[in-house]
């Protein structure tokens, strides 16, 4: 095959894949817990940041996974009890309230941070031959990590006990609780690995991309529309929201520039909306 | 009215007391007050929250910028000028159309869409550099003909800020506004009485659009600049939060939040360095503490100025805008589902003359499926419903409402922050108000005399000022049954409408229904479960079960019926 083609392949799968990782925090909060986390975006710039600041104190990359998790997790956790529960039973206002999380992340950021675009250096900086193609390593790490991490997650939530007490959860919440199945703890959980998967995501695009306080918009208007698209609350949605959103994305920014790239995907969501308001592979 | 002109004048007369560089300085965050009175206007009457408004005051700001280069000094920028305006009100209707059509919900999918909106004018406005300008934008637009100087700036946007608070005062005082605020609180209930939700809430958009051009459309020649910052998100959420700290839900809420917070930050965003993680918590704050917002501080002071305004009452509602006439419904053998679940199984039924009609069953039977496929909110996937031989299947619930199909839903479902007279001059507008008519104030003056009889029973409806949330669960009943009444429907289905009710209130209830069917000379179709209260009512019975007619006769014809016995095991009551 063309190896110009293998790398538009590689490319695309890259792309997607990555969205997929993006969107993967966004979709399990606002799947399972009903909350459309509009700071998620600003989750991923804290990862991202955090990666930035491990480079700085020239620790190895991989110090930032723990960092980012950490923090995330720990700020999710925090969020999730001051803001996020007392707002469960009114989605509008968690939506509102969110976005002024995001606002005061991202002015945080700016405050602490200021506004200069960070990059990084790529950890794994080399290229492999692929199938004729020359293509950077760590953008396939990035492809088998995003692979890894989201089979790993779902094999867990289908077969482990906390997972079948989630979808309990999500199933109802009444019986669920009548049952003794601790929702609340189990609600602060969920937005919490949300939130961490959040800055992990982060932390994996950072190399690749200009850090700055005001990253995390695109990420998170790109991952609702990835669920948009695939639908909430099954992996195939994820994926498949992924693939049209991802793969449109970098075919139209590609062959024409991003503002058409940008373009385009907004009308496809709004034209899911219009036709299949549900998504592709909506739940039950 | 009074304190409204003392405002204005003080409005006016400001420059003379704080001097140039704060007129100048108000002058810009007056031209973003007005835009912030459309979020209001979205937000706090409308319940959907725009997260783009700059996509609006940008467009029309380039627009404008455009046009005052092009035509620099002619007269005929004076109808540009709106023009840009409209175009920005046009879009956001335009938006709102498509967006609310295709999904009737007023959560994340809307905000979402604007806040997308936003990035991508941003985008465009950036990179279409032989237009725009790029990165650096219009410069250099020259200012309006003949008004120089900070000073006639100044009351250019003073008196396009007053002009767009008592445009925006008079919509949402109009029944329009009332509608608005209806549909918020509960819009299923606003859908029944023939309202298309969808469209209003369009219309809300547009106007908020407006409201963003306008002061877009003044910004240019303020300024004489424009650049792609115009559009985007950051702009966008300053007008979001000044909205929302001044107060959404009153129309000088965003004015002042945008006064206060606007100018105040324009101020200390450089000197005090966590100014802006200041106001992020701030706004944190009033969403979780203070809906209102600051004005919101201010209500018990309004309130001892004490205002209600009287409204005069006995203006004849005039006759529906659809030809009534006594119905004929048939319902030939329909089936619906949900997913996998059969609801309805080629389920038959024939309303052929008027009366009351019981519907029957064992809980599962479907009866309340049967009223969501008469109101069109549950899709046939075989069968037809005929009105008048009109097929309904397939018409959205609002066009069925309007042809005069009514309903008393289960739970009560009343506006709960409205009043009772908002809530009942909304039921005298359904199907009567053309689309027109809901920008006359005269109609909250509609009446009719089946509510004249109706208060005649019931007197606390007669306690107008009182909100619909502060009514006992058996005086919502009566006014949701007197709402669904007063807008006189043809075919009128209730559904448990003696629900909660104490005897004597469900005796009352009774002999209405009664009367009601003789008065109106409607179709009434009512489930019920207590076989007593069938008794009284039922000209004919339907008994359904696992979504199909098992029996139809007169009472007592279903009380000998061994099929109907056997479904009861031991019968009912």
């Amino acid at each position: 095959m063309d190896p110009l083609l293998i790398t538009q392949l590689v490319n695309v799968a890259y792309g997607v894949s990555v969205l997929a990782l993006l969107a993967l925090g966004l979709a399990i909060v606002f799947g399972l817990l009903g909350v459309l986390n509009l700071a998620h975006g600003e989750f991923v710039m804290i990862g991202a940041y955090c990666a930035w600041l491990v480079q700085g104190w020239h620790w190895p990359f991989l110090a930032a996974v723990p960092l980012a998790l950490a923090v995330c997790g720990g700020l999710g956790l925090l969020v999730e009890r001051v803001l996020v529960r007392p707002l469960y039973q009114r989605p509008f206002d968690t939506l509102v309230a969110t976005w002024g999380l995001s606002l005061l992340l991202r002015k945080s950021a700016e405050a602490i941070f200021g506004l200069d675009y960070r990059s990084l250096d790529v950890p794994l900086a080399g290229t492999v031959d692929f199938l004729g193609a020359t293509y950077p390593l760590y953008r396939l790490v990035l492809i088998a990590v995003s692979v890894v991490l989201l089979a790993a997650l779902l094999l867990w939530y289908a077969r482990s006990r906390t997972g079948t007490r989630i979808r309990a959860m999500v199933g109802n919440i009444e019986l669920a609780q009548a049952l003794g199945i601790p929702v609340r703890r189990l609600a602060a959980g969920t937005f919490t690995v949300g939130s961490a998967l959040a800055g992990l995501g982060g932390v994996m695009v950072a190399p690749l991309v200009t850090v700055q306080p005001f990253m995390g918009l695109d990420y998170v208007l790109q991952s609702f529309f990835v669920l948009v698209v695939g639908g909430l609350g099954s992996a195939l949605g994820l994926l498949s929201g992924a693939a049209v959103i991802g793969g449109i994305n970098s075919v139209v920014s590609a062959a024409v520039n991003n503002t058409y790239g940008y373009f385009t995907v907004l009308i496809t969501a709004i034209l899911f909306l219009w036709l299949r308001p549900r998504g592709i592979h909506a739940r039950g | 009215m009074r304190e409204a002109s003392v405002g204005a004048a003080a409005l006016l007369l400001l420059p003379l007391a704080i001097g140039d560089y704060w007129s100048y300085q108000l002058s810009l965050y007056f031209l973003y007050a007005i835009a912030a009175l459309g979020i209001g206007l979205c937000w706090g009457r409308g319940g959907f929250l725009p997260l783009g408004q700059a996509t609006f005051f940008g467009l029309s700001a380039y627009l404008s910028g455009l046009a005052l280069i092009a035509f620099e000094g002619s007269a005929w920028l004076v109808l540009l000028l709106p023009l840009a305006a409209l175009a920005s009100g046009l879009l956001a209707y335009g938006i709102g159309v498509l967006v609310f059509r295709a999904r009737g919900e007023s959560g994340p999918y809307f905000s979402m869409i604007t806040l997308a909106l936003s990035l991508l004018a941003y985008q465009v406005a950036n990179s279409w550099d032989s237009v725009t300008g790029g990165f650096n934008g219009l410069k250099g637009i020259p200012g309006l003909p003949g008004l120089d100087g900070f000073t006639a700036a100044y009351y250019v946007a003073a008196v396009a800020l007053l002009s767009s608070l008592a445009f925006t005062s008079w919509l949402l005082a109009a029944p329009l506004g009332v509608l608005w605020g209806a549909l918020a609180q509960n819009e299923r209930r606003a859908v029944l009485f023939g309202f298309n939700t969808n469209q209003l809430k369009a219309v809300a958009f547009g106007v908020s659009g407006l409201l963003a051009g306008l002061g877009g459309a003044l910004y240019a020649p303020q300024q004489g600049l424009v650049t792609p910052q115009l559009c985007g998100f950051l702009l966008s959420a300053d007008l979001v939060v000044w909205t929302a700290v001044g107060g959404r839900t009153r129309v000088l809420g965003p004015v002042i939040g945008a006064l206060a917070i606007g100018a105040l930050s324009s101020e200390l965003r450089a000197r005090v360095q966590f100014w802006e993680v200041l106001i992020a918590l701030l706004f944190i704050a009033v969403v979780l503490r203070l809906p209102q917002g600051i004005v919101g501080l201010l209500a018990p002071l309004e309130r001892r100025l004490g205002r209600r305004r009287h409204r005069g009452q006995g203006l004849e509602a005039p006759p529906h805008l659809e030809p009534r006439q006594a119905p004929r419904l048939v319902v030939d053998a329909t089936s619906a589902h949900v997913g996998e679940v059969h609801i309805l199984d080629r389920l038959s039924l024939e309303l052929d003359r008027p009366g009351i009609y019981c519907i029957i069953g064992p809980n599962g039977a479907g009866k309340t499926s049967t009223f969501n496929l008469l109101t069109g909110e549950l899709a046939a996937s075989l069968g037809r419903v005929l009105l008048d031989g009109v097929d309904l299947t397939g018409l959205a619930p609002h066009r069925i409402a309007r042809l005069g199909v009514g309903r008393k839903l289960q739970i009560p479902t009343v506006f709960p922050e409205l009043t009772i007279a908002d809530n009942l001059s909304i039921a005298l507008w359904s199907g009567r108000a053309t689309r027109m008519d809901l920008l006359r104030p005269r109609l909250k003056r509609w009446s009719n005399p089946i509510l004249a009889e109706l208060r005649q029973r019931y007197g606390f409806l007669d306690d107008t000022e009182r909100k619909a949330a502060e009514l006992s669960h058996g005086e919502s009943q009566i006014l949701e049954l007197t709402m669904a009444l007063v807008a006189e429907p043809r075919l009128l289905l209730l559904d448990e409408p003696c629900a909660g009710l104490s005897p004597e209130e469900t005796a009352g209830v009774i002999d209405v229904i009664r009367w009601a069917s003789r008065r109106l000379g409607a179709t009434i179709v009512v489930i019920e479960h207590d076989m007593s209260l069938v008794k009284e009512l039922a000209d004919t019975v339907y008994v359904l079960h696992n979504g199909t007619r098992l029996a139809r006769g007169s009472v007592a014809e279903i009380q000998a019926d061994p099929t109907v016995r056997a479904v009861y095991v031991g019968g009912e009551k």
